[in-house]
């Protein structure tokens, strides 16, 4: 565990001493702090037009950062070759996999909580408070962000910085726009409808962590209103770490058999 | 041949073929190596740029996975995580965390290698001042020269208090008083009782500091041994170096040479030429004798010899 942990201290030191992380951070704050500017722009809209982009800004922000970090980390330690000095010692290579990715997990968190705060500060600021319901809505984001990191490090365990990157976005594109697909597999031929249907099964569903204003259950749910229950949270929750944990796994199993010439 | 249990690390045939680019194409790094290493020697894996060290030492790490034969370390076949722990291990050309300071790097080191906390406070500060980067403590390592990442490289290596410690080139990059260093601490360590495995394609480090070797061309390995078998004691030639100007110069026996230095006039006289009558004509015709140097086969000869049959074979 110690070694783990070891690794994982390790990532999250070399993250926060990363400047284009604070860039993107910078970014992401700037964009929830808009919103106040935004909202005074709108008819008695302000609360909820700072509560979108907020969290419209901690979703995007969240999920670019995830990706950054998740694809470079793990293949900076191969191109820069530090990982040969790592694996010799008395370390498993899936402890290494693990390590890295709760180091990037942590990091994720702790811009997540940064991000969460300022959205929350600028809510003060218009006399709104930062409630369970966008409480909810920010963890539902750091898991589709801690699904995303699963992916970006599983593609990262067996190809180039770019490829990673480019199939983790892909990914979260297809992963949210799910609900689309499987509305345009309903319209098709048996046969294609299938195809979608299975397809939808596989990839990860992110369209989950994203609720607000979609249908759950019988109800239109809304971060602004009815948001969306315990027992959903639960589940998505649960959704999202067995996806990671099988993604990760995955990652471990490529990893294990790598040659680091 | 050593018992077993003097055995620390052993290739048994191991081989590595990789399949490149696109079409897969097959190179051969590692053909062939089989040696022991025993404990408590200084062992130098030697061979010219490309012939396979570096992937026989990455095998025997469990870096790379070899595609035929085995390797043992410690007693258990790689990889092992306990034989892990008594080992420690210098990359070629080594990359570390340049964001550290070398006291956060060696106590990652250390946790990695499951030494207690205030254990590797104490050891990481020790083996600073052992690799002589007292004056860069707190510094980051993306402001180390080459030689002191090479330290603080060995430094990491031994966090783990290992039984055996495999160098990976360890004198490249290093200026002759950066090598003496490495070449004093390696001996250090064979006094302290741990054994060495060093590769390296600098000569006469390996003559100051080797008690066997094995030589690798070509991924086969050629010979293994201690230097005193492998280098013939037959004599070369001998070199006799003669004052300038002074005297006549006697008549060179067959395959002698002659040639200007700036000592004097150097003659080779091959082997089994008469010398004592060389040098008593030389007196006779008033020449004056500086030296008389008997030549015997140097490493860098047996180098020589063995590459130029590799390529001869190959």
């Amino acid at each position: 565990m110690n070694r783990i942990v070891a690794i994982a201290w390790n990532t999250f030191r070399e993250a926060v001493r990363n400047k284009i992380l604070y860039s993107l951070l910078f970014f992401a704050v700037l964009i929830i702090v808009s919103a106040l500017a935004i909202g005074d722009l709108t008819l008695h809209e302000e609360v909820r037009t700072i509560r979108d982009i907020g969290l419209f800004g901690i979703d995007i922000f969240g999920v670019i950062i995830a990706i950054f970090v998740g694809v470079n980390l793990l293949y900076k330690e191969l191109d820069l070759k530090t990982v040969y000095t790592i694996l010799p010692k008395p370390l498993w290579r899936w402890e290494f996999v693990l390590g890295k990715w709760l180091g990037i997990l942590l990091t994720l968190a702790v811009q997540m909580v940064v991000m969460g705060a300022v959205l929350g500060t600028v809510l003060a600021v218009e006399g709104a408070k930062f409630d369970v319901a966008t409480a909810k809505a920010v963890w539902l984001l750091f898991i589709n962000v801690m699904l995303v990191t699963s992916i970006a490090v599983f593609f990262s365990s067996f190809s180039s910085p770019f490829l990673s990157g480019f199939f983790s976005l892909g990914c979260f594109v297809v992963g949210r726009s799910v609900p689309d697909i499987r509305a345009l597999g309903a319209k098709a031929v048996p046969g294609a409808k299938r195809i979608l249907d299975l397809f939808c099964d596989v990839i990860p569903n992110l369209h989950l962590f994203y609720p607000s204003g979609s249908i759950v259950g019988a109800e239109e749910v809304s971060v602004h209103r009815q948001f969306v229950g315990a027992d959903y949270m639960l589940t998505t929750t649960a959704y999202g770490v067995a996806y990671s944990v099988v993604v990760l796994v995955f990652a471990m199993l490529i990893f294990r058999k790598r040659d680091f010439v | 041949m050593a018992p077993m249990s003097d055995i620390v690390l052993r290739a048994d045939r191991l081989a590595k073929t990789f399949h490149l680019g696109f079409f897969r194409k097959r190179v051969e790094a590692v053909t062939d190596a089989s040696f022991d290493v025993r404990r408590g020697e200084v062992f130098g894996y030697l061979g010219p740029n490309g012939s396979g060290k570096t992937t026989t030492l990455k095998m025997l790490m469990g870096l790379v996975f070899p595609s035929r034969g085995r390797a043992e370390v410690l007693g258990r076949g790689v990889p092992n995580r306990q034989a892990k722990r008594r080992l420690g291990y210098l990359p070629e050309s080594p990359y570390f965390y340049e964001y550290l300071s070398p006291e956060e790097f060696l106590d990652l080191a250390g946790a990695l290698s499951d030494v207690p906390r205030r254990e590797r406070r104490k050891r990481a500060d020790g083996l600073i001042t052992r690799v002589g980067l007292d004056h860069a403590r707190g510094r980051p390592l993306r402001k180390f020269s080459k030689g002191m990442l090479q330290r603080i490289g060995i430094a990491q290596a031994l966090m783990g208090d290992p039984e055996l410690v495999v160098l990976d080139e360890p004198m490249t990059g290093l200026d002759p008083i950066g090598r003496k260093e490495i070449r004093d601490l390696m001996l250090e360590l064979k006094r302290e009782g741990r054994t060495v495995l060093y590769s390296t394609h600098i000569l006469p480090d390996v003559e100051l500091t080797c008690d066997r070797v094995a030589m690798i061309f070509a991924g086969r390995i050629r010979n293994v041994g201690p230097l005193s078998e492998l280098l013939t004691a037959r004599l070369l030639s001998t070199e006799v170096c003669l004052r300038h100007g002074v005297g006549q110069v006697p008549t060179l026996p067959q395959g002698g040479k002659l040639r200007e230095s700036p000592d004097g006039l150097l003659v080779d006289l091959p082997e089994g030429s008469d010398v004592d009558a060389f040098l008593r004509v030389a007196l006779t015709a008033n020449c004056s004798v500086t030296s008389v140097t008997p030549r015997r086969e140097s490493l860098e000869d047996l180098f020589v010899r063995e590459a130029g049959s590799q390529k001869g074979t190959s």
